[in-house]
């Protein structure tokens, strides 16, 4: 039986996302600016390879990366395509009403169209030339913590993180090759584990970070690639619509951005704290496609990837305690996102810098407790991000009393920066669904038909196992399933009170309700099909699904996402 | 024993490749490399007959830059080092420019054993192994599902696997090259240690011999067309399967 | 002339020679002559066969030290015929032994050789050959240079070898004047062997019965079985019945599964989900049974049958018998 590894490092970054990169890139440009003693560092990270788990719009807002890296052209930065024009349109069901003006948050002027897959590929190759250990296919599963708190202090010390285990079979038993999960021991861990990082989970629960937060709130975004006709469309031209599909009582939109040569890049984006139990966001993409509008642009094209990745959408206020002992969080895992901007990762990069500084101060001075650590909050709180996450803290709150209640409160927090508006209390999505009975009454329903089922044609609307894929995702049929279900709550109460919406929320047909042969349904998990986006262990209304990192190096294949 | 694995790095396993513009390769934007599976399987049996009989692994690869990511993933496994003959012009060479490429270098390492994989999964010619053995004038011998070596009888039995389960031991002195066949061993992981001591292993870098041409050309790619029309057989059940059967015995023959 | 390499086993000819044989004619279209050759010890009764076929001549190499194949023996007997008949392309079908020594072969000669070539193109010696490339999801059209011979592997199953044309008259059989030097032969090999098989391999399949969801029950799974044995076919799954564990997942056809091309699949109650077409869609004739006339499985289907597969499936079978 293989033995455990161990490694010793100063500093360990979970997750070689923009967050996660731009940590240990600031950290190495931190030792060179001031010398010393070299720092060790590691970074870990699930996909077997930079950016293959990355999947955003995107625009990106350069600002951050004028920062910290200021010679980025060049070293070649894939920066896509410049923004030329901003459209925003709200949709009817076969009309569209274009916003004379764009309002401010929407303005891209100065950003860039780019794949978020091929920038963090670029990322990690500036990482990589600066001779840190970037370890692929390593995800964590385990935050390891100090044995038994020393008398008077409070919270545990994060100690470091245990990857997950290879070599497992679906029966739970090791199969020939089997690897136990390494032990990796800093100094400093940061963990930049994405949107709903299921390590961050850990720490939430374990030392109750989120405590003196409004709850964290998501939203699931699905982007497709598609190749269009070359002409069709200018380069840069970025479309965003509100509006249909979408009813008042949900949150969300879409995005249209294209790229040159035809390339285009589409998604739809839906708040989680949908009240329909018979929703599916899916759906709800595959009726906009549907649109005139956007057929029309879509017309003659090519499907070329498929991917979906759930946003942190709570904002400001939703931030967890940034540091414990040992520890700091950055970027999506933070939920640092401007949701009315639709942008993230410059806040990721941002907040993965001023840990990258954080951590450097607090290896050189010896003393990685919570109160040096605090310093990361300080640095946050002076930066960019505070500037501009702060006026909008409220927006998607806001949403929560609707489309006219939510677009008047964003308006009014543009214009006066957020300044005497009234904080508003978060929700916790999940328990914004209602009941079957409560939504639809006593008629009865096939709950395992969604309320907005689309039309699938297989040329401009696909189904979710087309979808899963054209994501590329892959993993290993004999490993254990890597979602946790607590299946007798889908075997009792479930599928009256709401109908398994699972099968419905998971964009990738990992949940299907089949029949148990006894004339009942049971829970399949097709645990390969999954896309790692976290929607469900968001969404699930009694809590009970737990997203955990399947064997590593596995999940979807983002090239160009 | 001193053991050579030639390692191919090639598309990951792409579900719908997209074609270039000229049509005569894929897109390259769009591909992600790893390393050619059944490489990985040679890679195995070699590592495992070093661990048997001491000696060291050679990793020898032939490709542009891009190559040294299944090099470095390699010798993360525990390879010892490496030998990448580096060269633009060998993206997307065929087996037998890729076997020229290699010959002179590994013929001056005088390996005892040469292993690789029987086939690439982009190109599938499975041609590399046999043309670089002939090109080194050393036996070989292909589909290898057992390696038994004797380095101090200078020996060599193989087991080989032939169609509809049939099996054959063959014996051959070494030095030799064999192609293994896939599966025939669990893989293992690279462990942390391995990811970082692979970024302190040698790997020599040799430029490609001059007047290398291919023999072959690839006129185009293209999907493989279907032209054929659904034929949709009604009728009662027992009067489709006689039509049904009638059309796979007269028409397709394939009963 | 082209040269056809055939292949026996202990006196029994490998089927895939009259493939070769037909792909040969194909490309002559009758303007160039034909010969095939065939090597082992006591292989007059394959040349028998072989004669019959509409070729020029059959030329033959029986010794002792082909008793069991070697790649070296074998590439210095077919290296001289080669120089003794002079063709301008050798044909060989692609199949394991060929695998072990055409590319020795080639490269002694020192000619370009193309491998598992599903297609020829044009006529003569300026030939293209069809090719898959990535594992079948694209095919190339690849052309040759260098002198000739050109040499050639071809697929087996992409030529039908009952389209391998008969002579009017059985060709003349030749024994060709071929030393071995046996002192160079390092190759030496034992009597093949059979194990039982381990695992299920579908790849080698001719025929395969694949069932999908269309099954509703592991009960029915009997009902695939029959089928299969029917056709005499080996039994596949679409990757819902493996998941379910009715059957084990080295049956699976897909994505996550096994990439099959046989010369007939038969597809009983799957929908055809692009998992599971991406694993099957190159197999020669492909039959769809199925309930939902929408399903994508007709869109890759040669026969489709919308119906009820327990009403068809008995009938088949009834019909198979007969």
């Amino acid at each position: 039986m293989a033995e455990r590894e161990t490694l010793e490092v100063d500093v360990l970054i979970v997750g070689a996302g923009p967050g996660g990169l731009s940590a240990a890139l600031r950290l190495a440009q931190m030792q060179q600016a001031k010398g010393g003693e070299p720092l060790s560092i590691a970074v870990i990270e699930k996909g077997r390879e930079a950016g293959i788990h990355q999947l955003s719009g995107a625009l990106l807002d350069p600002s951050t990366l004028h920062d910290l890296i200021p010679d980025f052209a060049a070293r070649g930065a894939p920066l896509g395509t410049p923004v030329d024009n901003d459209n925003i349109y709200f949709l009817t069901e076969t009309g569209k009403l274009r916003l004379p003006i764009t309002p401010p948050p929407f303005q891209n002027h100065g950003n860039h169209i780019i794949s978020l897959s091929s920038f963090t590929k670029w990322l990690a190759a500036q990482v990589e030339a600066e001779g840190i250990d970037l370890f692929w296919g390593f995800p964590g599963q385990h935050v390891l913590y100090e044995d038994a708190a020393a008398p008077g202090v409070e919270r545990r010390r994060v100690i470091g993180v245990r990857t997950g285990d290879r070599g497992i079979g679906k029966d739970g038993k090791p199969k020939g090759a089997f690897e136990p999960g390494a032990d990796i021991h800093a100094k400093v861990t940061i963990f930049a584990d994405g949107v709903r990082g299921h390590l961050t989970k850990q720490l939430y629960s374990q030392l109750e970070i989120g405590i003196a937060s409004e709850p964290a709130q998501f939203a699931i975004g699905i982007k497709e690639l598609w190749d269009i006709p070359k002409d069709r469309l200018k380069p840069g031209t970025v479309i965003h619509t509100l509006g249909y599909p979408l009813r008042e009582e949900e949150f969300g939109g879409s995005w249209l951005y294209a790229m040159a040569d035809g390339h285009v890049s589409i998604g739809f984006v839906v708040g989680l704290d949908y009240k329909d139990p018979l929703f599916d966001p899916h759906a709800a993409f595959q009726h906009f496609k549907r649109h005139p509008f956007i057929s029309s642009i879509l017309a003659d094209g090519q499907l070329v990837r498929y991917g979906a990745k759930a946003l942190p959408e709570g904002g400001w206020a939703s931030q967890p305690s940034l540091f414990v002992d040992g520890a700091l969080i950055v970027g999506d895992a933070a939920n640092f996102v401007n949701s009315m901007r639709l942008k993230g990762i410059h806040l990721a990069m941002r907040s993965g810098m001023l840990a990258g500084e954080t951590a450097f101060d607090a290896i050189r001075a010896g003393d990685s407790s919570s109160a040096a650590l605090k310093a990361y909050k300080t640095r946050v709180d002076a930066s960019p991000i505070k500037t501009e996450l702060y006026p909008v803290r409220n927006v998607h709150q806001a949403f929560g009393a609707g489309l006219m209640a939510g677009g008047a409160y964003a308006g009014i927090a543009m214009l006066t920066r957020g300044a005497g508006l009234p904080d508003l209390a978060g929700h916790f999505g999940h328990r914004e669904m209602k009941t079957i009975a409560d939504y639809y009454g006593l008629a009865k329903r096939d709950i395992l038909v969604a309320s907005n089922a689309a039309p699938i044609d297989r040329k401009l609307t696909f189904d979710k196992v087309t979808g899963a894929h054209y994501s590329g995702t892959h993993h290993d049929e004999n490993q254990p399933v890597h979602l946790l279900v607590q299946t007798d709550v889908c075997h009792s109460v479930c599928g009256p009170e709401y109908g398994h919406p699972c099968v419905r929320f998971c964009p990738a047909n990992v949940y299907e309700m089949v029949d148990n042969g006894a004339g009942g349904l049971r829970l399949q998990i097709n645990a390969s099909n999954c896309v790692h986006c976290k929607t469900c262990d968001i969404m699930d209304p009694y809590g009970v699904i737990t997203w955990v990192a399947p064997e590593g190096g596995e999940g979807p294949s983002y090239d160009g996402m | 024993m001193k053991i050579a694995v030639c390692i191919k790095q090639v598309p990951t396993r792409e579900w719908q490749p997209r074609l270039n513009d000229a049509k005569t390769w894929v897109r390259d934007q769009d591909v992600s490399y790893e390393m050619n599976e059944p490489d990985a399987y040679a890679l195995e049996e070699s590592l495992r007959l070093r661990e048997k009989h001491g000696g060291e692994v050679v990793v020898c690869s032939a490709g542009p830059s891009r190559v040294q990511q299944v090099i470095r993933e390699a010798l993360a496994r525990g390879a010892d080092r490496a030998l990448h003959v580096e060269d633009d012009s060998l993206a997307a060479a065929d087996a037998v420019t890729a076997a020229a490429a290699l010959a002179a270098a590994m013929a001056e390492q005088k390996f005892d054993l040469i292993l690789t994989g029987l086939q690439s999964d982009d190109q599938g010619h499975a041609q590399f192994g046999p043309v670089l053995a002939e090109k080194l004038s050393i036996p070989h011998s292909t589909i290898i599902m057992e390696v038994n070596a004797d380095p101090a009888a200078n020996s060599l039995r193989v087991k080989r696997e032939l169609e509809g389960g049939w099996f054959q031991y063959v014996t051959m002195p070494l030095p030799a090259l064999l192609t293994i066949q896939s599966g025939i061993n669990q893989l293992r992981y690279a462990t942390l240690k391995g990811i970082m001591a692979a970024k302190k292993k040698e790997i020599a870098k040799v430029a490609a011999p001059a007047g290398l041409a291919s023999r072959q050309s690839i006129v185009q790619m293209y999907a493989p067309q279907k032209v054929k029309q659904t034929v949709m057989i009604g009728g009662s059940p027992a009067e489709a399967a006689k039509e049904l059967v009638k059309r796979l015995r007269e028409e397709a023959r394939v009963l | 002339m082209i040269l056809v390499i055939a292949e026996q086993k202990d006196g029994k000819l490998n089927r895939a020679s009259w493939e070769a044989i037909a792909a040969a004619q194909q490309l002559s279209g009758g303007a160039m002559p034909i010969k095939v050759a065939v090597a082992g010890q006591g292989v007059s009764g394959a040349a028998g066969e072989l004669a019959q076929a509409a070729v020029a001549e059959v030329i033959t190499v029986d010794h002792a030290a082909l008793a069991h194949y070697t790649p070296d023996a074998f590439v210095q007997v077919f290296q001289q015929v080669i120089a003794q008949a002079s063709p301008a392309l050798v044909f060989l079908p692609h199949t394991y032994q060929t695998r072990d020594f055409s590319p020795t072969l080639a490269t002694r000669l020192d000619r370009a050789i193309v491998t598992d070539v599903i297609a020829v193109k044009g006529s003569g010696s300026d030939a293209t050959f069809a090719r898959p490339m990535f594992q079948g999801k694209l095919t190339a059209d690849v052309k040759l240079q260098g002198p000739a011979p050109h040499i050639a592997t071809i697929q087996i199953g992409a030529f039908r070898a009952d389209q391998a044309a008969k002579g009017s008259a059985p060709a003349p059989i030749t024994a060709a004047a071929v030393t071995i030097d046996e002192s160079k032969l390092r190759q030496r090999a034992e009597a093949p062997f059979q194990e039982a098989k381990q695992a299920v391999d579908l790849s080698q399949a001719e025929r395969i019965v694949s069932v999908g969801r269309g099954i509703k029950s592991l009960e029915n799974i009997a009902v695939a079985e029959q089928l299969a044995k029917a056709f005499g076919a080996e039994l596949a799954a679409s990757r819902p019945i493996c998941d379910n564990g009715w059957l084990p997942m080295e049956r699976q056809i897909g994505s996550s599964g096994q990439t099959v091309a046989p010369k007939l699949y038969v597809a009983l109650g799957i929908s055809g989900a692009i998992q599971h077409l991406v694993g099957m869609k190159g197999s020669r004739t492909i039959v769809a049974i199925n309930k939902d006339a929408e399903a994508p499985i007709f869109e890759v289907a040669d026969y489709g049958i919308q119906g009820d597969l327990f009403e068809l499936a008995p009938a088949i079978i009834a019909e198979l018998q007969k």
